[in-house]
């Protein structure tokens, strides 16, 4: 049975995994209650973490809510988990001025 | 007492208009009618403990300030001790302070409470012959206030008497997806019907300035949030570290949370749809204009629901990824979460459950329970951290050093 993963606007990257997914397993996306496609995870995703479901290039914004939460500090493909290993925040970062 | 609780939201189509409390002079209607000892400086904080201990239906606040702070920051106390003195959720209020605390004494403190026209009493420990006798002495006053506002009653209000206390912690990804959400509901659904709403933690306003700001019934006050969050980002700019770590923290990464833009997109769903109608500094009483009010306060859950209990809110909500034992002594704080295993785990101080968004249930279902509760929590229903006196929340914010 695939992990229902919710998406909150339509042209964000990732989606919240309502349960842990194992690597390789698959997550059904949710979009205002409507299923939609089946993706297959590439890595281990825990407990209500975020799956790729749009790629993102290394700086660009990474989109939630329809706006940015961050910038991708590598490439992501569809499928991966997106982190703090992954994406970086943009604000507050006292350790880079 | 004349109490109702009216009638559940799932046997109700229509919202419930009105709540039941206590009517002060100044207008304003408590949720609770406490006796309230409020200690000037932290040399009286057993004093006040030890009153409060003896007497039913008295709440102590304490604190490890008042003394030794410079400009900005003793006014900041002071402002906080008033403002909690203000609120309608104390019915008397017996300060105590030790010597004299320039700029924060007890006399200047019970000056300011007793415009709002309830009994106040200030007493010096040193001046009334120490900390025996002043415990003898607030004692007394304390049973004979207590006499009175024991025999006071709760009458039915409208909504528009609300100031509803929006805050959230130790967010996770289920926050922005879930209780936040039905937190936004009831805001706008207390707003509709005349009430006030004060959403606060300046911190979580971080990439979300643009959101709020478009909801500003004037742009001076869009222009105020983008400076407020400017400030508090220079702060931490100037501390030279990572914000990663202590926001988002370590329990909101462990909840999925990656960035503060990401954690702060899901916290301003708390403000719902409703018009932004001022934006007030810590502590400050908020007016009385109908619609969403914003206060600049830290993301620290304890200072940010001070700040707002010292604005005049006498219910908060406190939505929750992680579950919460937060609660604040005077200001009547509800805890809720939509995280199903949250729910499980600290089940002993959640008090309203909203998993059923995560198995398809509408928002608007889980916010009129959030609602419900709020209204019969506003009328004296107590909450669980209420019942248990988990009174953890009271923290004075300061930016100075101590001197």
């Amino acid at each position: 049975m695939p992990v229902t993963a919710m998406t909150i606007e339509k042209g964000d990257n990732v989606a919240t995994c309502l349960e842990k997914v194992a690597k390789g397993g698959s997550v059904r996306l949710m979009l205002n209650g409507n299923m939609g496609e089946t993706l297959k995870a590439s890595q281990a995703i825990p407990y209500i973490h975020k799956i790729c479901i749009k790629p993102l290039k290394k700086g660009e914004h990474c989109m939630k809510y329809g706006l940015s939460i961050g910038v991708a500090s590598k490439d992501i493909k569809v499928g991966d988990y997106i982190h703090v290993h992954n994406i970086e925040s943009a604000r507050g970062r006292g350790d880079l001025s | 007492m004349a109490r109702r609780n009216g009638t559940g939201a799932s046997s109700s189509k229509r919202l419930r208009k009105t709540w039941w409390g206590y009517h002060r002079e100044n207008g304003d209607v408590g949720a609770r009618n406490y006796l309230l000892l409020l200690s000037g400086t932290l040399y009286a904080n057993s004093t006040c403990e030890r009153v409060a201990r003896t007497l039913r239906h008295s709440v102590a606040l304490t604190h490890p300030l008042g003394r030794c702070q410079i400009g900005p920051d003793i006014q900041r106390t002071f402002e906080t001790l008033v403002g909690h003195g203000q609120n309608a959720n104390a019915g008397a209020v017996i300060v105590i302070d030790h010597h004299r605390e320039e700029g924060c004494t007890a006399d200047e403190i019970a000056h300011e409470i007793a415009k709002t026209g309830k009994r106040v009493e200030a007493i010096n420990i040193r001046e009334d012959g120490g900390a025996i006798n002043v415990t003898a002495k607030a004692t007394r006053i304390g049973m004979e206030m207590l006499r009175e506002l024991t025999n006071e009653r709760r009458q039915e209000v409208p909504i528009s008497k609300l100031l509803l206390g929006l805050n959230c912690g130790t967010s996770d990804t289920t926050s922005g997806l879930s209780h936040n959400k039905a937190t936004g509901w009831v805001t706008d659904q207390v707003i509709k019907q005349g009430g006030r709403a004060l959403l606060a933690e300046t911190t979580e306003m971080m990439g979300g300035e643009g959101v709020l700001a478009a909801k500003c019934v004037r742009p001076a006050l869009g222009k105020r949030i983008w400076r407020m969050v400017e400030e508090m980002e220079e702060r931490i700019l100037a501390c030279g570290v990572d914000l990663r770590g202590s926001q988002p923290t370590g329990d909101n990464m462990e909840g999925g949370l990656s960035t503060i833009e990401e954690k702060s997109l899901g916290a301003i769903q708390k403000a719902g749809s409703a018009p932004i109608v001022d934006v007030i500094p810590w502590a400050k009483r908020a007016n009385r204009r109908c619609g969403l009010h914003v206060m600049d306060t830290p993301g620290h859950g304890g200072e940010s629901i001070t700040g707002i209990a010292a604005g005049g809110s006498q219910v908060l909500i406190f939505s929750t990824g992680g579950g919460h034992t937060i609660n604040h002594p005077l200001m009547s704080t509800i805890r809720i979460t939509g995280n199903p295993l949250s729910a499980r785990l600290q089940a002993d101080t959640t008090d309203v459950d909203v998993t059923d968004i995560f198995e398809g249930a509408p928002i608007e279902v889980a916010g009129r329970r959030v609602y419900d509760e709020v209204l019969d929590v506003a009328s004296g229903k107590m909450t669980k951290a209420e019942i248990l006196h988990e009174d953890n929340a009271f923290a004075i914010n300061r930016n100075g050093p101590s001197v």
